[in-house]
């Protein structure tokens, strides 16, 4: 082909500049978390120097408490596959720029599922785990499915259907629960423990080292990590959550039916974020409760934020806020600090982090001054 | 039968009114954040700090009125600290939020750990107690059924007359209808001299105000001390009230009284073998099928408008 | 209400408004007013015309104080002013309705058009008083409307009157109207220029930015044409014909010049057949349009733009539903089909703004590249993307197209103008279509990139494809066109062959309305 216009283009040393702005601007992003994070750990240490506690004490059982015993490693790692698995989930419909705030209910809906079959049917050893992991992941799809729908081909606003949705599904196990899984006579309100096919094994039950919980469900993470990342990455399904989340009318120009990659990625989250709740069931507690979730579905969400939606990086912000958590109750013990500071320490991060305008205000400063050169 | 019985005896009405309070408040003020453009999603933490502020200062003075006012004070901060991030430094609304929560959350517990040493409740502290109407007017407790339901905590018809005032603000004030115009299409209201960002500043503020209000009666209302997370979710349940409202003042207080009906009913019902999770389920479900409803119904008009010009044009 | 200062017309000027020598130029180096003299009487209709990009849009911002001019000074009743923002041009008196509505869609009219000055009574808004301000306005001026309707509900005509109301209560005597009948029915139109007649009467003056010479003719006592940036010239309505008018708006400096083989014409690709449309405010954007475009040639759509080539464009390529007509790809119909059903056809389409949907800003180029493809072979294969196929595609396309870009992975966002409509060319060419659809291919780039798209789209061309060009480019569809297409008002006005003795002016009697083929010709042509 000839072209008129001269290829005087230098494509190695343009390929060269553009990689290390590339890096250079990661770096940024990097530097501004951790000096965010370096920020808020101060400003705690300070505060409770200021109490008169002892703040070395405090930092270091913050620091090293999840680490310097096996069982809180334990507790920290079981911790974070829980808020992984949920941060996870919500991710894929963050994605295409769906605020789907869901996780709650898909992981309370996906364990009573789980918990319907693991308690009541007998199975063989591997089924006994796998069909209950499999109904799970078809109820949390479900019950994603519906404000899919509703945001999809209604436009009805996700964040208040997905809450709504929460509160329903919420009531509805403890109603479950309380009525018709409890059995007559017992004193606390709890299910009957799964059956012994149905569980996790924990690794101490596995390899006789002691770490708390923290069980075999730990595939699930490994498992759902790389598949959401190839879910993602590297089907079709993922790129059209990617292009729908990058401009949602180039997608439909370009022959993506936007409706039904939206509603299907709400779908799609809500599967992944139901693993969190058997994993609690089958893995961690073997029998239902009340406020079986906590606040994890919150948590979730938080990390699924921190790690920008990243299937790669939510396993570390996992392990990160989890590591936060296990600590901090350490620090309660060890300096009598309440682990609430810890928690306001948490918050504090979370917000310094989403003022974005930091990082975009130091490139832009550098792009100003490059321009002068 | 018993139920009906329940239902429309006059202790009941009054239950509603006391358990709708807390609702009715944050309400209307993420009402205020909705129509500015703003939603308030952390009407949870603002309430919790102002319950756990109102009741320490109340202690520490001695005074009822000065705790509350401490409280509202604190609300208000944690109102606009979300609105200097969103607003200034550009953090992600819903994001902040909840990472206010989270905040109020620890917060309120670890300030309580600290004062007292206890990390549940403060129940050991003599704290004050907003006033109730029969401290106004002793009369009213001779009453009998009717003086039980006029009894109530001045928070209560405090909540009551703020519904008019938010309406007469919205809707019959300049600012309000800035605040409106703002939420609805920014543009035009720039186009006008409105300035966008204040008003935001101020929804978020007020809107902070009366969800610690909702707080202060919390810890000081019907009891004198505050626990950990006593919000127990309310602030969420207001959210729903307000589009369950219809984004109106006069809409939001009925779905409010609907929650708090439903929450009422519920405890009592306990005794009458009907489960107190269904019942509650019933506002939020018809919360949902309320915005599918709303968003059908927006895309019927739409479609029709649509297909009377065609017929219109087609008969000339 | 508000009233502008009210200074007394000084002795020595015959003018309401004056811009002196204003010229305007962007850092980019676009020069958008180049000394321009524009002097408004009082209590005139003053016409503002010219070609989209000929700078009337430019100069009224600067007048209402949206834009700073370069240099230049400007007069208010005789008065030198600086006017820096859209509140002193209120204090002024000059007032502006744009051709976007700023309203609040649940506001009835009555709030809408005292929002920011709303009148109280003991710290409360005066509602009452509102509606009857509203009123008596409406009354004064001829300009009909419901006070209590809220807005969302009125027709689009009752909107605009709304618009002028809103200007009119903040004391203008000097209104601008930006393109007012672009989105108005002809009866519409008709109450408009009772309504402006009215506000003359009382005394006020009018500036019409129009490129509707017809209007212009009917409605206005003078008319300053622009061109290119500059002003051309002021005259007398009366003293002047729609041809004389056009023929000052119309003509151009530079003039590309490209290569193309003897046209070889085959069967008809895309053939629209009465195609209409007719948007949810009810106005009808396409009356009726039929044309074939035919195997390895160029049909040019020409025309000012707002003339239903957007739309006509959308509908053909599915992102719009026609009311009525049918649309035929080599037989097949398509009318209403989805996008992908389009494209699946053998249709692609390079869209008039790249931003919005041409591309997506923040995926890399080579992602970009495959939006239409990416669940195919060679892209997909057992169901998982091939990322060395990708890498691979944008990598050729990228040296075919000669994008000055280091890979495949750099964000399309970082890319100028002309690289991201490169982007854009090659993933539409490289769909091998029958039909590519060009809208506005060069708009916002540079000159090299253009020579290049051009070549590009001639080369479609002579290898057979039916290709579609809409542009607002006179000189650009009489470049590359074989035959053109002009349009106006939603329907085709004229036909032609493109031989040498065709003339911009030519076309441009047509563009503006002056003249117009009859409907024998142009279904014998189209």
């Amino acid at each position: 082909m000839e072209s008129t216009i001269p290829l005087s283009f230098d494509r190695i040393t343009a390929r060269k500049a553009v990689q290390a702005e590339r890096r250079r601007s990661m770096l940024i992003d990097l530097g501004v978390t951790l000096a965010t994070i370096i920020a808020a750990l101060l400003m705690g240490f300070i505060v409770i120097a200021l109490l008169g506690k002892d703040p070395f004490l405090a930092y270091e059982a913050l620091l090293t408490g999840p680490i310097t015993r096996l069982g809180r490693t334990g507790r920290w790692l079981e911790l974070a596959t829980n808020l992984i698995l949920v941060g996870l989930g919500v991710s894929i419909a963050f994605r295409a720029r769906q605020f789907s705030l869901g996780g709650q209910g898909q992981m309370v809906a996906g364990a009573i599922v789980a918990a319907l079959i693991a308690i009541y049917v007998p199975l063989p050893p591997l089924l006994g785990v796998l069909i209950p992991i499999a109904a799970a992941m078809v109820t949390g799809f479900l019950l994603g499915l519906l404000p899919g729908v509703m945001k999809a081909y209604l436009r009805a606003n996700e964040i208040v259907s997905t809450l709504m949705l929460n509160a329903i599904v919420l009531r509805l196990y403890d109603y479950v629960l309380t009525f018709h899984l409890k059995p007559e006579g017992s004193a606390t309100t709890r299910s009957l423990p799964v059956q012994p096919t149905a569980q996790l094994p924990t690794f101490y039950e596995l390899f006789g080292v002691d770490l708390g919980r923290f069980n075999l469900g730990v595939i699930l993470v490994v498992l759902g990590a790389i598949g959401v990342w190839l879910l993602l990455e590297r089907t079709p399904f993922g790129f059209a959550i990617r292009a729908i989340g990058a401009n949602e009318q180039f997608a439909r120009y370009g022959g993506i039916d936007t409706r039904r990659v939206i509603m299907l990625a709400f779908a799609a989250g809500g599967a992944v974020s139901a693993l969190a709740g058997v994993h609690l069931l089958l893995g961690v507690h073997r029998r239902l409760f009340l406020d079986f979730v906590g606040n994890i579905g919150w948590d979730g969400i938080t990390v699924a934020l921190l790690a920008r939606n990243n299937p790669l990086l939510v396993p570390l912000s996992g392990l990160f806020y989890a590591y936060l958590l296990v600590g901090g109750d350490r620090v309660e013990q060890q300096a009598q600090v309440g682990s609430e500071l810890v928690q306001v320490i948490q918050a504090v991060i979370i917000l310094l982090i989403t003022a974005q305008v930091l990082g975009d205000w130091i490139r832009a400063r550098r792009a100003r001054t490059q321009a002068e050169e | 039968m018993d139920a009906l019985n329940v239902i429309f005896s006059v202790a009941f009405l009054a239950a509603v009114l006391r358990v709708s309070t807390p609702l009715i408040l944050p309400a209307l003020g993420g009402l205020i954040s909705e129509l500015g453009g703003v939603i308030n999603i952390a009407l949870e933490g603002i309430m919790l700090v102002a319950a756990c502020t109102g009741v320490l200062v109340s202690v520490w003075t001695q005074s009822a009125w000065l705790g509350a006012l401490a409280g509202v004070a604190m609300g208000t901060f944690v109102a606009l600290v979300l609105a200097f991030f969103h607003l200034n430094l550009k953090a992600d609304l819903i994001l902040a939020a909840i990472a206010l929560n989270l905040l109020a959350s620890g917060g309120t517990i670890f300030v309580v750990y600290l004062v007292t040493g206890d990390k549940s409740s403060t129940s050991r502290l003599v704290s004050g107690q907003m006033p109730f109407l029969s401290d106004f007017i002793p009369g009213v407790r001779a009453l009998g059924e009717i003086g039980r339901l006029l009894d109530q905590n001045v928070l209560t018809y405090a909540a009551f007359v703020l519904t008019a005032v938010v309406a007469l603000f919205l809707y019959r004030t300049r600012t309000g209808m800035h605040l409106r115009a703002v939420g609805e299409n920014p543009e035009a209201a720039r186009s006008v001299g409105i300035n966008v960002r204040r008003m935001q500043y101020l929804a978020l503020v007020l809107s902070g105000v009366l969800a610690a209000l909702g707080g202060v009666y919390l810890s000081m209302g019907y009891v004198k001390f505050f626990a950990r997370d006593m919000t127990g979710g309310r602030g969420f349940i207001a959210l729903a009230a307000i589009y369950l409202g219809a984004r109106k003042p006069l809409g939001v207080l009925i779905a409010a009284l609907v929650f708090g009906a439903a929450e009422a009913l519920s405890i009592q019902l306990g005794n009458l073998r009907v489960p107190t999770q269904l019942v509650q389920i019933i506002p939020y479900f018809a919360t949902l099928a309320a915005l599918v409803i709303y968003a059908v119904v927006q895309r019927q008009r739409a479609l029709a408008r649509q297909r009377a010009f065609v017929q219109s044009r087609a008969a000339r | 209400m508000p009233s502008p200062l009210l200074v007394p017309m000084s002795q020595n000027t015959p003018y309401i408004v004056e811009m002196r020598d204003i010229s305007k130029v962007y850092p980019n180096g676009v020069r958008a007013n180049d000394h321009v003299t524009f002097a408004v009487r009082p209590r005139e209709i003053h016409a503002l015309v010219g070609e989209n990009g000929a700078g009337k849009s430019t100069l009224m911002k600067i007048l209402y104080g949206m834009e700073r001019p370069s240099s230049g000074q400007i007069f208010v009743r005789g008065k030198p002013v600086s006017i820096h923002s859209p509140h002193e041009a209120i204090a002024l008196g000059i007032g502006m309705v744009h051709q976007n509505f700023m309203l609040v869609p649940s506001f009835t009219i009555a709030e809408n058009v005292v929002l920011g000055a709303e009148p109280v009574r003991r710290r409360l808004l005066d509602y009452k008083a509102a509606v009857a301000i509203t009123r008596q306005l409406s009354a004064q001026y001829g300009l009909e409307v419901d006070p209590e309707a809220p807005v969302e509900a009125v027709p689009v005509g009752m909107r605009q009157r709304v618009e002028i109301l809103k200007a009119l209560y903040r004391g203008a005597d000097v209104l601008i109207l930006d393109e007012p009948t672009a989105v108005l029915t002809p009866q519409e139109t008709h109450e408009l220029f009772t309504a402006i007649r009215q506000l003359v009467q009382s005394g006020k003056t009018v500036i019409f930015i129009s490129h509707k010479l017809r209007e212009v003719k009917e409605i206005s006592d003078r008319v300053s044409v622009m061109r290119n940036a500059r002003l051309v010239d002021t005259v007398d309505t009366a003293a002047v014909t729609e041809e004389q008018l056009a023929r000052m708006m119309v003509g151009r400096e530079v003039f590309l010049h490209v290569d193309k083989a003897p046209l070889r014409r085959g069967e008809p690709v895309l053939q629209v057949r009465s195609l209409e449309y007719v948007t949810e405010a009810g106005v009808e954007t396409l009356k009726g349009v039929s044309f074939n475009v035919h195997e390895g040639e160029i049909l040019g759509v020409a025309g000012v733009e707002g003339n239903g080539q957007t739309e006509l464009v959308e509908v053909i390529a599915g992102l719009r539903p026609a009311t009525a007509g049918q649309v035929l790809l080599c037989g097949q119909d398509i009318t209403n089909a989805s996008p992908r059903q389009v494209r699946q056809a053998g249709v692609a389409h390079i869209p008039e703004d790249r931003l919005t949907n041409g591309a997506a800003l923040s995926m890399s180029i080579a992602e970009n590249l495959i939006v239409d493809r990416y669940e195919r072979p060679p892209f997909t294969r057992g169901g998982l993307l091939q990322p060395t196929a990708i890498k691979e595609n944008a990598e050729w396309l990228i040296e075919q197209f000669a994008i000055r870009a280091p890979d495949g992975d750099v964000p399309v966002g970082s890319l100028s103008g002309g690289n991201m409509q490169k982007v854009v060319l090659a993933r539409e060419l490289s769909a091998q279509p029958k039909l590519l659809i060009a809208a506005q291919p060069t708009r916002g780039v540079d000159i090299g990139a253009s020579e290049f798209i051009y070549e590009q789209l001639v080369r479609a061309r002579d290898n057979g494809v039916a290709v579609l060009l809409v542009s607002a480019d006179l000189s650009e569809v009489l470049s590359l066109a074989d035959r053109i297409l002009v349009m106006k008002d939603g329907q085709i006005t004229a036909v032609f062959d493109n031989t040498p003795s065709l003339t911009e002016e030519e076309i441009g009697y047509y563009m503006l309305g002056v003249k117009r083929m009859s409907a024998e010709a142009i279904a014998a042509r189209a």
